[in-house]
């Protein structure tokens, strides 16, 4: 049978059923709730709102973000989750709410009494309560808890359309950045090459016409880009850039506009969303040339890091197992960036649990344990002060026995692998 | 970014914060935070959840922000007015416990209020009193200074870049695409709003919004010809005194919007079911939206100033 022969990138993978996915989440926010007696949710930060509704919101500017905050409200009992959206793209929602704005608290308000009843005495879960509603005593009278208590279990174990989602949004990042990577020669500038990237994103998707993907949502279903996508060149001297904090180099810091020289190593970083699920591309390009010996050496420390990392992930396997099977091919040398870690998971966000080697330090690591369905974004750094770093990054999802990867598998070149 | 800028809005925080008796402000809004130092930072979207991204001390008259690194920071902030990226509550109670002069602080203002920050304050400031302050900086907002009017005229000059090139676009391609192409090349990649671009036969509806040095600028239309369609009685009625009856009356479409812009999507924000208390005041820079046209207005005691126009 010759689908049997077929690469890896060019199997269809599974289209996720987003009426299932949302049934799903809901259900698990639920259960959450019910378990840590958390009697309703009001939540107003975009991932929240996903979780509950399945309303993705534009990947706007914070500022436009807060001041046109979709709302979500979820009573623990049964239901459907109440969504007041300024741009519902296709979800059914209830009139937009103003919570910036003091002559729009109340109605935030009036919307939770509406589907909370009296919230006097009940435990509610909120994400972040803004002035406007402080001012006007919304949900006075009610213990608040952080949201982050009911969604970061429920999310951080992903169902199978969860999965799909961000299969197809790293497979998507991945055919736009082949456009970027043409476009990082001796003389170009970031923009430029982000420029490449973005628009490839735009030119790429399939999923709508011509529409509102660098901004609002034309669909939730939409490619959004949801970083000023990353490519700084590196110094080869941890010193040999600005200062930092950490006694490491600083990535990414997202300013400045550098135009690349023949031989310089660029970092490489993105995320876009895919109903909202974030992919994480990773890489490190050598600009104009091909990477030398020592190069090549830092490429092939950090593939011999992923693999034995990789080893050593399976449910029941801790955090700190991980860990310590990266560590254990680089004796000398933490490889990863301080203050990041060697992995974190990805979802609605970037970066989210569960995250491997943070400061959180070696008790965390060890008490937390990989769960099938559990997501691990591997970023580890090898450096030699002299030469610099390699960096590059890939998602898998924690299977029954072990993992298996998200995203079609990219190339590393110029690195030979 | 002028440094006079930076300083200049400093100090009207100081001001505003002696004013209302707040001795140390924690902002965790992006906007606000920018307002207030003045760093540029990597941008992503979206809301994020509030965490103390800067921090303003009355007594100490310094600024402070979570980086761990100094690029993107202005003076007068130094290397030394940071405090690191930390995933560990603990230590950033104790980053927050060692910026000078805010565990003394009797009042903290805030832009977002969490239930953890309340508890986290108990710890490294047992005394304060907790208050919201986002009016505090929203008030600051509402009026421009001459720099930053400067600044939003520049980023709508930008959005233009992207509008000419949505224009240009050669028919079965992307006009989108070409607007954010163009955009990078002229060195902008960070949307406020985000480019918008749909043919409809023989017109274009586009709409840009773009972010250059922290400052926005937009512009949107139908075009058809290369000309912009549309009145512009709504930005005409952008006067200082204009009450929501008035711009309701001269929009004459459902689907109007006259907000504040600066820093991102700020107030006043007078539109249908929002707004009906707010009058124009000079000094404000206004997105103004009428159906799909959108320009930025300059309200100046002399009348509207448009600072969206085709450069």
């Amino acid at each position: 049978m010759s689908g049997d022969c077929a690469p890896v990138d060019e199997i269809a993978p599974p289209a996720p059923d987003p009426g299932r996915m949302g049934s799903e989440r809901l259900s698990r926010l639920r259960n959450q709730m019910r378990a840590q007696g958390v009697d309703g949710a009001v939540l107003m930060h975009g991932p929240h709102v996903t979780y509950a509704t399945g309303h993705v919101p534009g990947a706007v500017d914070a500022g436009h973000a807060n001041h046109r905050r979709a709302v979500a409200i979820v009573s623990a009992s049964d239901g459907p989750a109440r969504l007041h959206a300024h741009d519902p793209a296709g979800v059914e929602a209830r009139p937009p709410l103003w919570p910036e704005l003091d002559d729009g608290a109340a109605s935030v308000g009036e919307a939770i009494a509406d589907v909370l009843g009296e919230v006097t005495g009940c435990r509610v879960a909120v994400d972040g309560m803004t002035g406007a509603m402080a001012r006007a005593g919304v949900l006075d009278g009610a213990e608040l808890v952080d949201a982050s208590r009911v969604l970061v279990p429920a999310r951080v174990v992903k169902t199978e359309d969860e999965l799909a989602c961000i299969d197809q949004s790293q497979r998507h990042t991945e055919r736009a950045m082949e456009a970027a990577q043409a476009a990082c020669v001796p003389g170009s500038a970031r923009t430029e090459v982000a420029g490449a990237f973005l628009a490839a994103l735009q030119d790429a998707d399939p999923e709508s016409g011509p529409s509102y993907r660098n901004g609002t949502a034309a669909t939730s279903a939409a490619y959004q880009n949801g970083i000023d996508p990353i490519f700084q060149p590196m110094p080869t001297r941890r010193d040999g850039g600005i200062r930092t904090s950490t006694g490491h180099v600083a990535f990414p810091t997202g300013v400045d506009n550098p135009v690349y020289a023949e031989g310089d190593l660029v970092w490489v970083d993105s995320g876009v969303g895919y109903h909202g699920y974030m992919s994480d591309f990773g890489r490190t390009w050598v600009v104009g040339r091909a990477p030398t010996a020592a190069e090549q050496s830092l490429f092939d420390r950090w593939v011999a890091v992923l693999e034995a990392s990789l080893a050593a992930v399976r449910p029941g396997a801790t955090l700190g197992d991980v860990g310590r099977a990266a560590r254990a091919v680089e004796p000398h040398d933490t490889p990863w960036l301080p203050h990041f870690y060697l992995a974190h998971g990805v979802g609605l966000e970037s970066a989210e649990m569960p995250m491997i080697g943070t400061d959180l330090g070696p008790a965390f690591d060890d008490a937390y344990v990989l769960e099938p369905g559990m997501v691990l974004v591997f970023e580890p750094v090898t450096w030699t002060d002299g030469v610099g770093g390699y960096r590059a990054e890939e998602i898998v999802a924690v299977t029954d026995d072990g993992w298996r990867l998200l995203g079609g598998g990219h190339h590393y070149e110029p690195f030979r692998s | 970014m002028s440094n006079d800028l930076v300083l200049a809005r400093r100090d009207r925080v100081l001001d505003a914060m002696a004013l209302a008796s707040i001795d140390a402000l924690v902002l965790g809004r992006q906007d606000n935070a920018g307002y207030a130092c003045g760093m540029r930072r990597l941008w992503t979207a979206g809301t994020r959840p509030f965490g103390a991204g800067c921090i303003v001390v009355a007594s100490t008259q310094r600024v402070h922000a979570l980086s761990s690194w100094e690029a993107g920071i202005e003076s007068p902030m130094t290397f030394d007015d940071l405090y690191p990226l930390t995933w560990n509550p603990r230590i950033m109670a104790a980053s927050m416990a060692s910026v000078d002069g805010l565990t003394r602080a009797g009042r903290i203002g805030v832009d977002e209020l969490t239930p953890s920050f309340r508890r986290a304050a108990a710890n490294f400031a047992p005394r304060a009193e907790i208050v919201p302050a986002d009016d505090l900086m929203a008030r600051i907002r509402r009026h421009k200074l001459p720099g930053e009017v400067e600044a939003i005229a520049s980023a709508c000059a930008a959005a233009w870049v992207g509008v000419e090139a949505a224009l240009d676009a050669a028919g079965g391609t992307d006009p989108a695409a070409s607007a954010i192409r163009a955009l990078a090349g002229a060195g902008v990649t960070v949307p406020s709003s985000g480019v918008r671009a749909e043919r409809h036969g023989a017109e274009l509806a586009v709409d840009v919004g773009v972010i250059c040095d922290l400052y926005e600028g937009g512009v949107g239309g139908v075009f058809a010809g290369g000309r912009r369609a549309g009145a512009s009685a709504l930005p005409d009625a952008c006067r200082a005194g204009a009450t929501h009856a008035e711009l309701s009356a001269a929009a004459a479409t459902g689907d109007w919007l006259v907000r504040g812009l600066g820093m991102g999507f700020e107030q006043p924000v007078i539109g249908p079911g929002v707004g009906a208390g707010e009058r124009l005041e000079a000094g404000m820079v206004l997105s103004v939206t009428n159906g799909h046209r959108r320009d930025v207005v300059h309200v100046t005691a002399d009348g509207p100033a448009v600072l969206s126009q085709r450069p």
